[in-house]
């Protein structure tokens, strides 16, 4: 007997609107799985070429306000090769922290998402104490508590003074001990292990083939996070250490999200004890010429390309950029073919899904 | 009076999902007291009375938007969260967005923000509550309704609505060019005045006016209070009236230079009033005089 | 990854001729260009970068004054980008999809959003475009409204503002 299923496009467990047409044995197994993408394709990359480039800063920042902070870096970084301009080190510095920051609380809210569908009520309201810390913090040094609004286009708008790097150590020492016991928990927790071990399990060689990134690859085993393979900004002398998982299932991508989390409050640390001093930007308003460039940068959720063509006039020709969901997605029907029907959102989750970003 | 259980369903139309996320916040932080206001969460449409729209409405979400509104039973609330909601805000002007929303629902409360704080999202619910009891009880819908949680504050540096300082503007425009969700509009009137006009349901609240203005005259205040019925869509709007003067030597009317930009030019108190009366053809003439006769 | 290993590489299976750029960022990332006089070369690519177990990152395409379509592949190995770059006068390309699975996202957005063809695209149906969309849309630099009504929603929403605002 076949039962056909539908979850969505407007679904409580759905963050963003997404349709699932599945189909499943007797056993509640799926045997077919179809996705209906577009209910977020906002026709983003028509509307870069008609904002002018002080404009785009802040479009960019709007593709997704999980990773916000990325794509204005991402997008500051390609304006900055195309014009020529090296950024101030405080400038990398103040990225660093931004971009930092940013991720422990993307992450940790993908992963309070994963205890609310594994309905374990008390470990999500305690991740989601623990992000509040980080959310707290941004709307004090950045103004909002999702869109910082950090990066300007040679360099950063903010600075950081005596009384808000205490801030910055004061939070990071609350954190700290939050996400370590968290960890713990959701590495060791009965009913969280049962929910996620061996289901919508990616195997190493599809993963390789999908060319999927991010805690997705991370967690079957392969690593291709860019602040390692093709370091930017202040990465190449901070040495992110990366976590590999190869349970290649739910719980894997997880804990390796865990393991980004550790490390994002590592470096947080250390840029914040050596910040260097000087200017945060070069100038404010540049003059941007003709040239084109791609770049990349490492998003909570994997890797993020932008490629940027100008012609010297006040406006992109063509902004194109491709988030880590982009190629995370096809591996989701890997994952979600031959597991249980129940499992789906769970196994959507996993992939930390940023379909805002996916769309534009 | 009959009691009502406000039940609360959400659609997202093509968020950027930050407005999701911070629902997600206000529902499950208990120091955001959604749980105060006796709100229950349903999992099924057809048993809501209170529905939470966000996004610009994509061509794509429009048909199952519209499919999902016939499920509903009246009387509904709709409560409109984020900027994008009410007018499209950033995302206004592609060719795959339909909305704003109320082209296809009658909405009770917008919420601008980008996104939101967790308690402007509460406040809106709340408004939402109230409306649903107006109409549950045959009442007329009032023009607005107070702010309901009054005690909470932002930090000061929280980005909230806009403001204007009319001393210092100059009128140049650059805020104008820099808004990425155009909200901002200078017009002149003819007849020696420039109204400057931030609405605040179009702004995204990124504070790039501010970054780039050039004598600091437009600044964002720490106010989220931007919880209002649907009359006021129109009319949430911060004016200012920038005028011409008339140049004390000549009698010409002229667009006098902000005391910021004079105070940077001019580092000299005395120099500065000099300049502060008239218009940019006597001050060549005034300062060339004070140099060299 | 070197640039010159992938450069010796694919240098006899391009049957048409191709010019290789390499470029550096500020923090000494090399990347490569290679640009195509052919593009049914691109398919001798996908294999050489299939070989050293790369992938496919995304695609970029834009529309050129002539009316002719550039359409540009990024590919990675090992952490070294691989940019390819070709010419369709007649909006089409052959697919690199059967080779490099993860290419299928990026062709199928390029069908959609400039009309140019993957020929030999396994999948037809659209990606993000709604049906009420026509296709290529991205080849038009006005909004939708403003093309159709003449005013834009923006000019539509102000009206309504100015109605409130005492001028």
């Amino acid at each position: 007997m076949k039962e056909k299923i539908t979850i969505g496009p407007f679904h409580p467990e759905l963050e963003e609107s997404v349709y699932f047409k599945l189909v499943a044995d007797e056993n509640r197994t799926v045997t077919h799985v179809e996705i209906i993408n577009g209910f977020i394709h906002r026709g983003m990359e028509s509307l870069v070429t008609q904002k002018n480039f002080m404009q785009n800063l802040i479009l960019t920042e709007r593709v997704c306000s999980l990773c916000s902070n990325n794509h204005p870096f991402a997008y500051a970084l390609a304006v900055e090769k195309i014009s020529g301009v090296k950024v101030p080190p405080r400038a990398e510095a103040l990225r660093v922290i931004a971009d930092e920051v940013k991720r422990v609380a993307s992450d940790l809210f993908n992963l309070a998402m994963l205890t609310h569908l594994a309905h374990h009520h008390e470990l999500m309201k305690d991740t989601m104490d623990a992000r509040e810390h980080m959310q707290d913090l941004k709307e004090i040094i950045w103004g909002n508590r999702m869109d910082m609004s950090a990066n300007q286009l040679t360099g950063v708008k903010y600075d950081l003074n005596e009384e808000k790097i205490k801030l910055i150590l004061e939070t990071i020492a609350l954190v700290e001990p939050k996400v370590n016991a968290l960890q713990d928990r959701y590495e060791n927790d009965e009913s969280i292990r049962a929910k996620t071990i061996g289901v919508g399990v990616l195997p190493y060689e599809d993963a390789l083939e999908l060319g999927v990134t991010g805690p997705v690859a991370r967690g079957s085993g392969i690593n291709n996070d860019v602040r390692v393979v093709a370091p930017y900004s202040l990465y190449g002398e901070l040495k992110p250490k990366v976590t590999l998982r190869d349970g290649c299932d739910v719980h894997s991508r997880a804990m390796a999200r865990f393991g980004d989390i550790v490390e994002a409050i590592r470096m947080i640390k250390e840029v914040v004890a050596n910040l260097p001093e000087g200017d945060t930007y070069v100038e404010k308003r540049p003059h941007i010429p003709a040239g084109e460039a791609v770049v990349r940068v490492e998003a909570p959720r994997g890797e993020l390309i932008y490629y940027l063509k100008t012609d010297g006039s006040q406006k992109p020709v063509r902004m194109k950029w491709k988030v880590p969901t982009f190629t995370n997605w096809e591996a989701l029907k890997v994952m979600i073919l031959g597991d249980k029907v129940d499992n789906v959102t769970m196994i959507l989750n996993s992939i930390d899904p940023c379909i805002s970003c996916t769309e534009r | 009076m009959s009691e009502v259980i406000p039940k609360l369903f959400r659609i997202n139309t093509g968020s950027c999902n930050g407005c999701d996320v911070e629902f997600v916040a206000t529902a499950f932080v208990d120091k955001f007291q959604l749980e105060t206001l006796g709100v229950e969460l349903v999992n099924d449409v057809k048993d809501a009375n209170l529905l939470v729209i966000t996004g610009p409405l994509t061509a794509r979400s429009e048909s199952f938007l519209k499919n999902t509104l016939t499920k509903l039973k009246k009387p509904f609330v709709v409560v409109g969260i984020g900027t994008c909601s009410v007018s499209c805000g950033i995302f206004r002007d592609s060719y795959a967005i339909n909305g704003p929303i109320d082209k296809f629902v009658e909405v009770d409360v917008n919420v601008a923000g980008c996104p939101p704080r967790p308690q402007s999202i509460a406040e809106g619910i709340a408004k939402g509550i109230k409306v649903l009891e107006q109409k549950m009880n045959g009442e007329a819908t009032p023009k607005a309704i107070d702010t309901i949680f009054k005690d909470f504050s932002a930090p000061d540096s929280f980005r909230g609505r806009m403001s204007l300082n009319e001393e210092n503007c100059t009128a140049c425009r650059t805020c104008e060019i820099v808004c990425p969700s155009n909200a901002i509009e200078i017009s002149s009137t003819g007849d020696g005045w420039f109204v400057h006009k931030i609405w605040h349901n179009s702004c995204c609240f990124c504070g790039n006016c501010a970054y780039f203005c050039p004598t600091g005259a437009i600044f964002s205040t720490n106010s989220f209070d931007t919880a209002k019925l649907q009359s006021e869509k129109f009319s949430d709007v911060n004016v200012g009236y920038i005028d011409y003067k008339k140049c004390s030597s000549c009698g010409d009317r002229y667009m006098p230079p902000s005391k910021g930009l004079l105070s940077k030019a001019y580092t000299h108190d005395d120099v500065t009033k000099l300049n502060e009366k008239i218009c940019p053809k006597c001050r060549k003439e005034a300062n060339f005089k004070r140099m060299y006769a | 990854m070197k640039i010159e290993e992938f450069n010796n590489a694919i240098k006899s299976k391009i049957s048409s001729g191709y010019e290789l750029k390499e470029d550096k960022d500020s923090y000494g990332n090399a990347s490569a260009w290679i640009i195509l006089s052919n593009k049914r070369d691109s398919e001798s690519v996908a294999k050489a970068v299939k070989a050293y177990k790369g992938r496919c990152i995304v695609a970029t395409a834009y529309k050129n004054i002539d009316g002719t379509h550039t359409v540009i592949y990024h590919f990675d190995i090992e952490g070294l980008i691989i940019n390819l770059q070709l010419e369709t006068e007649d909006q089409s390309i052959f697919s690199i999809t059967p080779i490099l699975p993860s290419a299928n996202w990026a062709e199928r957005e390029i069908r959609e959003m400039y009309g140019v063809e993957p020929i030999g695209h396994p999948d037809k149906d659209r990606l993000f475009l709604d049906y009420s969309l026509a296709k290529g849309v991205l080849n038009e630099y006005i909004s939708l409204s403003k093309m159709q009504l003449g005013v834009s929603e923006t000019d539509v929403l102000w009206e309504n503002v100015n109605k409130e605002v005492k001028q």
